[in-house]
């Protein structure tokens, strides 16, 4: 009996060893994976907050208007485990994210890569996601 | 019109409770005790509701059942409650604005008279229970509610995490 639960155990473990983390809603429920985007602009603001964090940042538009486009990011912890702090957003700074546009928000993306002023970037994708190579 | 906006403007401004929506580990782990502390909840309640409903434990009379669950119950909902009241004073306006999150306090509050009436019935008519039809009936109905009740309640809690309707 013993060595029964050991064994299912064990199998749950490996069988769980393989799934990427637990997302908190699929990616495809709220954005376009069709509709990739690439946003150059300086940053309003950043919510360090759970379960994912939010950059708001402001793009120059073709027309001379700015467009305030809300990025969904990963949370804090997330965050400082792949090497980007708190203090690396700066109100302000210049900055180039890579995501996917929000199916029904057009001012709205899923965040996939962040490029700070300095060069370094970081994979900044937070609920799965396709496999477009950003968190590599 | 009175609103409760400004008092929860006020409550996600605090200290302690921004500390947890910014926390890098303090969110997750109660996150998780929340998701862990709710799988023993409503395991527990489920056991009483099959047992009303005459689908499990026929043979032991439904006091005995009752009783047996009952401390376990309580002791898994107090976890689950408080991790849940902390989750949501760490993000007061969002969970305001969620109509899942809506959804879920009204289903829980109407599982929460469910279970109280039930209680109240049960003990008030204890010994009466596996012979007196209109009691069993009661109790029937009691965990037929309960069972739809709370499987609505794991979902809508779910759905929170879905920004649909704003």
């Amino acid at each position: 009996m013993k060595t029964r639960i050991v064994f299912a155990v064990l199998a749950a473990v490996v069988l769980c060893a393989g799934q990427p983390a637990l997302a908190h809603h699929p990616f495809a429920a709220e954005y376009d994976v069709n509709k990739p985007v690439t946003l150059t602009g300086t940053l309003d603001r950043m919510e360090w907050v759970n379960p994912h964090g939010w950059i708001y940042m402001d793009v120059e538009q073709p027309d001379g208007t700015v467009k305030r486009w809300t990025i969904e990011a990963a949370g804090p912890g997330q965050m400082n485990r792949r090497g980007l702090k708190r203090a690396d957003t700066v109100d302000g700074m210049s900055l180039v994210i890579k995501g996917y546009q929000h199916r029904r928000d057009p001012a709205q993306a899923n965040g996939r890569t962040l490029v700070l002023s300095d060069g370094r970037n970081f994979y900044i994708g937070a609920v799965g996601g396709p496999n477009d190579g950003a968190d590599r | 019109m009175l609103s409760i906006v400004p008092a929860l403007e006020w409550l996600e401004a605090l200290a302690w409770t921004t500390a947890i929506r910014e926390s890098a580990w303090g969110y997750p782990i109660i996150e998780t005790a929340h998701v862990a502390s709710i799988v023993a909840f409503a395991g527990l309640v489920i056991m009483m509701d099959l047992r009303l409903v005459g689908l499990a434990f026929t043979h032991a009379p439904l006091m005995q059942i009752q009783r047996g669950l009952f401390p376990w119950q309580m002791a898994a909902l107090v976890p689950s409650t408080a991790t849940g009241v902390l989750l949501c004073v760490a993000d007061p306006l969002r969970y305001y604005g969620n109509v899942f999150f809506r959804v879920k306090l009204v289903l829980l509050a109407l599982a929460g008279v469910n279970a109280l009436v039930f209680h109240l019935m049960a003990y008030r008519t204890d010994g009466r229970w596996d012979e007196h039809p209109q009691v069993v009936a009661g109790a029937w109905r009691a965990g037929a509610v309960s069972l739809v009740l709370w499987s609505a309640i794991i979902v809508s809690g779910r759905l929170i995490a879905f920004s649909w309707f704003f």
